[in-house]
């Protein structure tokens, strides 16, 4: 499958630091590094509208062609970083993988199907946890999962161990009770909220009220 | 004071103001829900202020989905009565405060289609005293 994985074009990062970073930036670059496999870290710049469509779509898996290099590597994305807006993103980092290895990557779901339970009057859908954690071969990481929810009714919970693994030997490494999705009736959400009630008037000083406990144990020893 | 959230305890009754320059480097993604309102520039925002938001949204809303307010006013922010001379000490509270950077997620809905959690919150933007955006999750890696 990642024999046909994306190529990404990139170029050796030779000046470091966020004063360079930052100019590669304004060129439209994409600040990166590649490391691993007991090789030296390299730093390095893809073109950043490429790599950034890639990477938004869920891609995981990519071959990295470095200026100068005999072949491309095959690379892991392990961790991207946003600006504080949360919008651009501002770099990334690549691990050097085999594709027969096992790695451990978290994977997002996808829920398919219109919920049974959904029809009833006030149900929502909550969805705690969007991807759970697997280890899987380099070759199999899927780019998210399908669960279908159409059986679920109110009140149930579909938990990540319930969720059909697409590769036989693909292992599950979140908690097995992680919940995916549930069907709950918008009161008991809203119970939760209610416990939240509104303080009037002033807030109680901490201090306060142990200067008047101190007060009172003066007051009386006299 | 107006109505609006506020501490049930603190540890102290006032405290200085503060600096409230830097961009958010946590709570400026969508954590819990499946769409965000996230503050575009930096303010206190007032506990009424939220309390509006929420009343907005919720109304709205109606019966649908889930609105998680990421931001709670913990700071006692206090203010001296008109025509009062300068010094003899800190004024008393006027309200209660959420210090918001620019970034930091304000509010966030689960449980409903995207159409309708852009109508609600668009609500609430319009009850904050910063410049707003709607977003969705982050990719995860």
């Amino acid at each position: 499958m990642h024999e046909n994985a994306t190529i990404l074009e990139a170029s050796p990062r030779e000046r470091l630091g966020s004063r360079y970073s930052r100019r590669l930036r304004t060129q439209g670059r994409l600040p990166a590094i590649v490391y691993g496999h007991k090789i030296e870290p390299t730093p390095i710049s893809l073109d950043r509208t490429d790599a950034c469509l890639h990477i938004e779509a869920g891609e995981k898996v990519f071959r990295i062609a470095i200026d100068g290099a005999a072949e491309p590597q095959v690379v892991l994305l392990k961790e991207i970083q946003f600006d504080y807006l949360g919008s651009n993103i501002v770099h990334a980092d690549f691990a050097r993988v085999d594709l027969n290895e096992r790695v451990h990557t978290r994977v997002h779901i996808d829920l398919i199907g219109e919920a049974v339970g959904l029809k009833d009057i006030g149900a929502i859908l909550m969805r705690p946890h969007n991807e759970i954690e697997i280890e899987c071969r380099v070759a199999d990481i899927p780019d998210s999962i399908e669960a279908d929810i159409s059986s679920l009714e109110l009140n149930q919970t579909l938990t990540a161990a319930q969720i059909a693994l697409p590769v036989d030997d693909m292992k599950l490494l979140s908690d097995a009770g992680t919940a995916i999705a549930q069907i709950v009736l918008q009161a008991a959400a809203k119970s939760a909220e209610a416990e939240e009630v509104e303080v009037e008037g002033e807030p109680e000083v901490l201090g306060d009220a142990d200067e008047k406990t101190e007060e009172t144990k003066e007051e009386k020893s006299e | 004071m107006p109505p609006g959230r506020m501490p049930k305890r603190v540890k102290f009754r006032k405290e200085f103001r503060r600096v409230r320059r830097r961009n958010a480097t946590k709570g400026n993604y969508v954590a819990f829900g499946d769409f965000g309102l996230q503050a575009l520039e930096g303010a206190w925002v007032k506990g009424c202020q939220i309390e509006a938001g929420r009343v907005a949204a919720q109304h709205y809303l109606k019966r649908e989905g889930k609105l998680f307010i990421r931001v709670f006013p913990d700071k006692p922010v206090s203010k001296k009565p008109l025509e009062t001379r300068m010094g003899k000490g800190k004024a008393d509270v006027d309200y209660w405060a959420a210090r918001v950077r620019p970034g930091t997620m304000l509010f966030e809905i689960a449980g409903v289609p995207e159409q309708a959690a852009k109508e609600a919150l668009v609500r609430v933007a319009m009850k904050m005293p910063v410049k707003c955006r709607f977003v969705g999750r982050r990719v995860a890696v």
